[in-house]
């Protein structure tokens, strides 16, 4: 067993990159559910109960031979449709072209689901035909379509789900075989997603949004601002001078930036340092170059060791004083893009699902690489001096040893063995 | 003459200056309105609850922390005083006010002006909230999984463990990134064929295509479906749906700006919907976002127009307090409560230990160099002088890559950035190439990889003298790869 709080920091390490690990998981599946779904057949009159009977063809003609509905059955269905026409009146008089499709299809659907069988009332069934196809082909005329162009559709108002006007009587035989996915007019994005448009007013933000923010940048770095520039430094002066703190300290997120930096300096230095010892010199240049190099690195790592020396003594002094003790974590600062963010989009250009993929993969195994360091960092610090610290040569030890090393060397992966060399007697 | 022209000016002022402060509090988040600001300056009590809370938002947005987000008035107050303070903020009298909220808004006023003075805060605000539409890919590391300033990870109370449940643990990681590696590949592969699919539908030319977000809006703008499809408890919700359709037939329809018939069900998502459902609201949170991040950005704008104005009341309010006085400054031998040399552990050590390395390194050389020089020409100086510069040309580069502004300085793009599908071989609009982000990823990976696998040498290297020091025991390593 591993001392106690060696055991508690290390899962304590290892549990936080699972969970980081398992977030981003779950986001993933998140937005894999989203593409999914929209890769698949939508589905717009879809109901939750399963229908019974999916027959296979789209028949309008041949309402499913269910079970007959009941009068009261029948009574409420007359009055969704009341109610639904009326709807649809008003609606039609206010917008010139609506999500009808769906709107319409939707309550269709659910009062479908609501009178559960399929059977339409036949004494409304002959009317609907032709008010469904009035008013499908009305707004076929040129009116702005937020949704579907293609007048292709139209042709399908009869029969399919997506140009569905309010008949329920019509819908009822659309919806007992509709395992909607299979009937040929369901709207897929592969074979449609040519015709989509996005509506008027989403459209009339987005490009007011991107407009605004333009203009945002623009006014960030025009010179106009002079002015004010100059009277946000004396306010921020006028604050120093007559607070009682001296300005000369260095703010405990400036301290952290740079220990970051030198966090940074250090493995950068070390690489290169690892870089030159490796280097086999072929000629006496060479050599005094890589020496001349080495020296300076060696000074350079003086210097950041100064620089954190003098940055470690600031921050003892700055405890003091009224400010209270809690010191809030200091999250990861959001990317702000450095002094100068663009507001403008920035895009990224891709060419290939193949290099989507590619790009996508190598931020993942960059991220997990960064994880892997900080765990062996961390590995490293707390079990190097459990083995070297113990004598005995006991099999609980060795396999610590074994354990630690394949930790530590091998990723976890891979083992070594350790044999006892017995003197044969 | 002067002064009733200047009385004049005045009058602007006076005017001037309540749309300064409106403008500045409708772009703001949790902006108080105008009033709280007066009362502010003539440091009412009653102003202060306002503004503790319109500067812990600010502060904890800042910081993106959201783990704050719930905490108590009080609380709240201790952690704006220690988030000012981290940032540096010089006065003291924000340290002594009370943290009930009962007094000091003047203090919280001046905290607010020096918070807007340094940087341009509404407008990092709403960078941080921003709508995005498209598919978003970052492509800085800004947002790295296991940065080294991070804080320490939370320790449970738990009992000691063997080795062997470390093992399981990496073994278990090692798992899951594996399979986020396999999502993640699907992921692409399906925006790449909804990339594809809606060529041609964006308005905006540069684009080209929809992104997730435009095509999900496209196929489900009232977001009702979103609950059967979505939900756990899908069957219930739609059933009341269902329900929640009915009455609204008939009514008059919402003035909500936008045609078409999202009204109806737009209600009854609102009676079904709950905001932890974000795919539930997801179809008219966008374009409500939308909206009212426009109204935002109209705010911005005309604060930096008129913040002028601000700037010279807040000169005025700043002159109305006294001056505070000097804290004494403590001897630096006192030993404080260095409750910070947590975090300077791990760089100290491997700074001095890299230093020690370099020691012996260089030592070794400098010994066989003087054993080599012997009896050089003339052009040994000029050559030596030659070499002496180009190495000291090649640190200073090296310094440039961790110094202020990052590797590469401001050049280096930041920052989430839309994906684009574009047809191979084209010129492409403005925008970043895939092309050249694989290419700094696979050096970045390159050189990590490199890191790794001198700790593991390092690790394999004192194992190996360990094991040199217990005799009698043989020890084979795995077979390398």
């Amino acid at each position: 067993m591993l001392p106690l709080g060696c055991s508690r920091r290390l899962v304590a390490e290892l549990r936080d990159a699972l969970d980081t690990c398992a977030e981003r998981q779950r986001q993933l599946e998140q937005s894999l559910r989203v593409s999914r779904r929209l890769l698949r057949a939508w589905e717009p009159a879809e109901t939750p109960t399963p229908e019974p009977t999916p027959g296979p063809e789209t028949n309008e003609e041949a309402p499913s031979p269910a079970c007959t509905p009941s009068p009261q059955d029948l009574k409420e269905l007359e009055l969704l449709t009341q109610a639904l026409q009326k709807a649809v009146h008003v609606r039609k008089g206010v917008s010139k072209a609506g999500e009808r499709d769906k709107a319409s299809s939707l309550k269709s659907g659910s009062i479908a689901t609501s009178a559960t069988t399929a059977a339409a009332p036949h004494g409304a069934s002959p009317t609907k035909p032709p008010r469904g196809t009035r008013q499908a082909t009305r707004p076929a005329k040129g009116l702005p379509k937020p949704r579907l162009l293609s007048a292709g559709d139209q042709t399908c108002a009869g029969r399919g789900p997506l140009a569905a006007k309010p008949g329920p009587g019509l819908r009822d035989p659309q919806i007992a075989p509709s395992a909607a996915p299979q009937a040929p007019e369901a709207f897929t994005l592969k074979e449609k997603g040519t015709l989509l448009q996005l509506p008027v007013a989403f459209r009339k933000a987005a490009s007011q949004n991107s407009c605004l923010w333009a203009q945002l940048s623009s006014t960030q770095t025009s010179d106009s601002m002079d002015a004010t520039t100059s009277s946000k430094t004396q306010f921020l002066q006028k604050m120093q001078v007559t607070s009682g703190w001296p300005s000369s300290r260095l703010s405990a997120a400036e301290v952290e930036a740079e220990v970051g930096r030198l966090q940074k300096a250090c493995s950068l230095l070390r690489l290169r340092m690892e870089e030159e010892l490796t280097r086999d010199p072929t000629d006496w240049m060479q050599e005094y170059r890589g020496l001349l190099t080495l020296e300076g690195l060696q000074a350079i790592v003086g210097q950041c060791l100064h620089r954190l020396r003098e940055l470690q003594a600031e921050v003892v002094e700055q405890q003091l004083g009224p400010w209270p003790e809690e010191r809030p974590p200091m999250a990861s600062l959001p990317c702000g893009g450095g002094a100068d963010p663009t507001w403008s989009p920035q895009l990224l250009l891709y060419s290939s699902t193949q290099e989507l993929q590619t790009l996508a993969a190598l931020r993942l195994r960059v991220d997990m690489l960064d994880q892997q360091i900080h765990l062996e960092k961390v590995l490293m610090a707390e079990l190097l001096p459990l083995v070297s610290m113990q004598e005995p040569l006991g099999a609980p030890q060795l396999a610590l040893c074994r354990a630690v090393h394949s930790l530590l060397c091998e990723g976890g992966q891979r083992f070594l063995t350790i044999l006892r060399d017995e003197p044969a007697d | 003459m002067g002064r009733r022209r200047r009385r004049a000016d005045l009058a602007d002022a006076a005017g001037a200056l309540p749309e300064a402060i409106a403008a500045l509090s409708r772009s703001l988040p949790a902006g108080p309105s105008p009033e709280i600001f007066r009362r502010a300056k003539f440091d009412r009590p009653e102003a202060a609850p306002a503004l503790w809370r319109l500067l812990f938002r600010v502060l904890s947005l800042l910081r993106a922390d959201r783990a704050s987000a719930s905490r108590a008035p009080e609380a709240q107050a201790r952690w704006v005083k220690a988030a000012l303070r981290a940032q540096g903020y010089p006065r003291l009298g924000l340290a002594r006010l009370p943290e009930d909220g009962s007094q000091g808004s003047r203090e919280l006023l001046l905290a607010l002006a020096w918070l807007l003075a340094r940087e341009p805060l509404p407008e990092r605000l709403l960078a941080q909230t921003r709508v995005r539409l498209g598919d978003e890919m970052p492509v800085c590391e800004c947002g790295a999984l296991a940065s080294p300033g991070q804080p320490a990870p939370r320790v449970d109370a738990a009992g000691p463990v063997d080795v062997r449940h470390l093992q399981w643990l990496m073994g278990k990681l090692r798992f899951r990134w594996r399979n986020l590696m396999a999502s993640q590949q699907e992921q692409c592969a399906l925006l790449g064929k909804i990339h594809a699919y809606t060529r041609g539908c964006h308005g905006d030319r540069s684009l080209g295509h929809l992104s997730v977000a435009e095509t999900e809006l496209l196929r489900d703008p009232e977001g009702g479906r979103q609950v059967r499809a979505g939900a756990c408890g899908g069957r219930d919700l739609f059933l009341s749906a269902k329900i929640a359709i009915l009455p609204v037939c008939g009514g008059p329809l919402p003035p909500l700006g936008h045609p078409g018939a999202g009204m109806q069900t737009r209600s009854c998502c609102l009676v079904m919907g709950t905001p932890e459902r974000p795919a539930l609201w997801f179809a008219l949170q966008l374009l409500q976002r939308l909206e009212s991040e426009n109204a935002r950005l109209e705010a911005v704008l005309e604060w930096r127009r008129r913040e002028l104005v601000f700037w010279q009341w807040m000169d005025t309010v700043l002159g109305a307090c006294p001056p505070e006085a000097s804290q004494p400054t403590f001897p630096p031998g006192l030993r404080g409560r260095g409750r910070r040399a947590g975090a300077w552990g791990p760089v100290a050590w491997e700074l001095q230990a890299l230093q020690e390395e370099l020691q012996a390194a260089v030592g070794a050389r400098r010994a066989a160099w003087a054993a080599r020089v012997g009896g050089q020409g003339p052009e040994w100086s000029a050559a030596r002088q030659a070499a002496q510069e180009a190495v000291g040309q090649e640190l200073a580069a090296l310094r440039q890559a961790w110094a202020r502004g990052g590797g590469g300085g401001r050049a280096q793009p930041h920052g989430p950035h839309r994906l684009v599908r574009t047809e191979a071989g084209g010129p492409g609009g403005p925008g970043l190439r895939a092309a050249e982000v694989i290419g700094a990823l696979r050096s970045r990976e390159a050189c990590l990889e490199e890191t790794l696998r001198q700790l593991q040498e390092q690790c394999r290297q004192q194992l190996a003298r360990l094991a040199g020091a217990l005799p009698g025991l043989i020890w084979i390593p795995p077979p390398r790869r």
